[in-house]
């Protein structure tokens, strides 16, 4: 890459060979309209708003495509241009049904924000509309086509950022419609409900059903930080007005995920169901009733000195957390470890950053689903295939991978993999907790040039790893102190627990917390503060976008306490 | 039926390479074959091919002589261009409309009129004009719709 140099609006502007028009302004703060363009997707260059003038060029420039050169003169808003955007303005709001004040975006679209740019204060043509039908068979969000302006944006972000290839155009003309597979409803439809689509969306199109007339862009809070429900940890901008949770978006060009987001972290926490712990509880007369912090704590802290005691937790929580749990049991000599299986070395290769999926030429997985567990890694192995590279997937069940698998093999002929890996380039494992002894001892060849990915099943496995907590199980103990987070335990840990005095600190109802002793609340992943280490080894920050019940406390604060009492 | 159907496919996929390029050849040459293309033929192409089924529709529904819905046993095409549209364009699309009681781009539930807009056929001298099947009629007003429609019905057996 080389500088180049050009004029904008008479500025001089330096800008990188390659850049198009449209970067250029943008790093010299000139704005110039877009609608199909967006940064996180490839450059379309379709609906004519972004035009500028070039000096020797013969008609207008999409500035979105055109790339910048040495000596350009560019004017971003000439007569000229300023005619043909309000035009194409004039067609787009003709063509659809934009009567904004019925429209939930009014305020924060991006079609309505260059109406006003432009002065667009009446109908200039006709609008033979007719009305479309919306589509709501999708659970998170809603298709309303009469807002449509057919940018394409959402296509795109389908098949670029989530490579799930679900949409496409119906028919041409007027009649034109954003389908999903051979137009079936989204519901219905291949759509993995990742919600990239509608983070892109210009306008009223795609609506969330959650946030949808919650509060515009300018009574909105943002709040950045991590997403704690699988250990990829996706960065997350959640949206907050008057302490309620309204949205959660991706950040473009953020780690690992470069704003990619899942079901399970975009839309699934904010429909959750479970009652929630809001204050410490105590066993009395056989029942769990209502106590302060003082009181729980002091129980807890004399329990723990009085007999053998195990703390388990669940990777749910922050690293701060982990590591007081680890802590705290050490200062009462009693045993501490994570609930979640732990996924083995491999004894081979190098490790892998969840990113290194996106440019391999051969990816083989095994013992794992990430499309269930880990999605985003799903999706960015479907997205490297799209790139030409062969995925392999070892298994002997199902695997939602294979679909789209250059080869789908038995534990047994796990050799083949290796042999397509054999001079290819770069080679990744993704693998997890199921993978057999026979598929390492075959994939072994591999050697150390090839990149691993150990998806841990736990959340903060990493965090877990570092404040020492190595799988474990419930044992013969007069204590149990099982800290939960947001997890709920599942069946076989109930089964597991015998009749020790159990403290159970945890931010839902469920019935091990029925059956405990003293229970303890904890803040959810909106409320917390602190660090979460996810896949790559990152501590990555979270921050607090909405503030915790009262009578909350979070986890590491209560431990460091209960440290303290025990002295 | 099913069989009938995957045949076909396989034998035009082999007919025309199973690659990217190959897909507009591939649904023109199947449509052409069975009338129109329905939703397991196209989701055997998708398969056959390993393209997604959205862009294999999008493709379908793009081309004019590529059909996704089953179409009657008159097809109707209407100029939608302008010379046709300041001809009285939109009173002829009007009484198609009513008369057939469907929209542009609908099949009569009985199966015997498709409705469907097209652009330019060249005749703009007789504007509106309308093609049934292959036969052409310009110079429209409403009377003369009624007429042409009333003629087909009668010739097909006073049906519908
Ligand atoms: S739904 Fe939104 S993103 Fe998709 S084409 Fe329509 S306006 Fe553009
Ligand atoms: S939610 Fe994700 S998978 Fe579904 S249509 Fe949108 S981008 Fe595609
Ligand atoms: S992939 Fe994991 S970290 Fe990313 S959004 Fe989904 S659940 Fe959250
Ligand atoms: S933004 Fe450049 S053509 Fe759409």
């Amino acid at each position: 890459m080389s500088e180049i140099h050009l004029t904008i609006n008479g500025k001089p502007v330096v800008a990188q060979s390659g850049q198009t028009i449209l970067e250029a302004a943008k790093q010299a703060d000139i704005d110039i309209p877009v609608l199909c363009h967006h940064p996180a997707l490839a450059n379309w260059g379709a609906c004519r708003m972004c035009l500028v003038e070039v000096k020797g060029m013969r008609g207008l420039q999409t500035s979105c495509t055109c790339p910048a050169t040495e000596g350009m003169e560019v004017e971003t808003e000439t007569e000229k241009v300023v005619a043909v955007r309000k035009f194409v303005l004039e067609l787009l709001f003709s063509e659809r049904n934009h009567y904004c004040m019925y429209c939930q975006m009014s305020g924060d679209c991006e079609l309505q924000d260059l109406a006003y740019r432009y002065g667009l204060d009446h109908w200039t043509y006709p609008r033979p509309f007719e009305k479309m039908e919306v589509d709501a068979s999708r659970k998170y969000f809603i298709m309303d086509p009469n807002r449509c302006i057919l940018c394409s944006r959402c296509i795109r972000a389908c098949s670029e950022i989530a490579a799930n290839h679900t949409l496409g155009l119906r028919d041409r003309g007027a009649r034109t419609m954003v389908v999903a597979d051979l137009d079936v409803p989204f519901g219905e439809s291949t759509c993995v409900e990742c919600g990239t689509c509608l983070q892109v969306c210009p306008t009223g199109a795609l609506i969330d059903a959650k946030s949808a007339y919650g509060g515009r862009e300018k009574d909105v809070i943002h709040t950045q930080t991590t997403c704690m429900q699988c250990s990829v940890g996706c960065d997350l901008d959640v949206v907050t007005r008057y302490q309620r949770l309204l949205r959660v978006d991706g950040v473009w060009e953020s780690e690992p995920s470069g704003g990619l987001l899942c079901v399970d972290g975009r839309f699934k926490p904010l429909y959750e169901k479970r009652q929630r712990v809001t204050g410490p509880l105590v066993r009395k007369d056989g029942k769990l009733v209502a106590a302060g912090w003082n009181e729980a704590l002091g129980i807890v802290a004399e329990k723990l000195q009085s007999g053998s005691c195990q703390g388990l937790a669940y990777c749910a929580t922050t690293d701060e957390a982990l590591t007081a749990f680890a802590r705290l049991f050490a200062k009462v000599d009693g045993a501490a470890g994570r609930i979640e299986p732990q996924v083995a070395p491999l004894g081979f290769g190098q490790v892998a950053k969840v990113q290194d999926v996106l440019d391999a030429d051969v990816i083989i997985v095994t013992g794992a689903q990430p499309l269930e567990y880990q999605r985003v890694i799903g999706y960015f192995i479907h997205r490297a295939a799209d790139q030409g590279a062969q995925v392999a997937v070892i298994t002997d069940d199902e695997n939602g991978l294979s679909a789209r698998a250059a080869m789908t093999l038995t534990s047994a002929e796990a050799g083949k993999a290796v042999e397509t890996a054999a001079g290819a380039g770069k080679v990744v494992v993704v693998y997890g907790t199921e993978i057999k002894p026979e598929v390492i001892a075959a994939l072994k060849p591999l050697g150390d040039e090839a990149y691993i990915l150990a998806l841990d099943p736990a959340r903060n496995a990493q965090g877990a790893t570092a404040a020492g907590l190595q799988p474990q199980e419930p044992s013969d103990v007069d204590v149990l102190y099982f800290l939960l987070g947001e997890q709920s335990e599942d069946a076989a840990l109930l089964a597991k627990v015998n009749g020790a005095f159990k403290i159970v600190q945890a931010a839902y109802h469920s019935p091990l917390v029925d059956q405990a002793d003293v229970v303890l609340p904890t803040p959810i992943w909106v409320e917390r503060t602190g660090h979460v280490t996810n896949l790559d080894g990152s501590a990555k920050p979270l921050h607090a976008a909405l503030l915790m019940p009262e009578n909350v406390r979070d986890e590491a604060e209560a431990l460091a306490a209960l440290a303290d009492m025990i002295g | 039926m099913e069989e009938r159907m995957m045949h076909q496919v396989d034998e035009t996929v082999a007919r025309y390479g199973s690659t990217d390029e190959a897909l507009v050849e591939i649904l023109r040459d199947l449509s052409q074959q069975a009338g129109y293309l329905d939703r397991p033929t196209l989701a055997a192409v998708a398969k056959k091919l390993a393209v997604p089924e959205s862009r294999v529709f999008s493709v379908a529904s793009f081309y004019s002589m590529i059909s996704v819905e089953p179409l009657g046993k008159h097809v109707i095409r209407m100029c939608q261009d302008a010379p046709c549209h300041v001809a009285g364009g939109r009173k002829i699309w009007e009484t198609l409309e009513q008369a057939l009681g469907i929209q542009f781009g609908q099949t009569t539930s009985d199966g015997q009129w498709t409705l469907m807009p097209t652009s330019c056929i060249g005749l703009c001298a007789v504007g509106p004009v309308m093609m049934i099947d292959d036969e052409v009629f310009g110079n429209l007003t409403p009377e003369k719709v009624n007429e042409i429609l009333a003629r087909y019905r009668e010739q097909d057996g006073g049906a519908a």
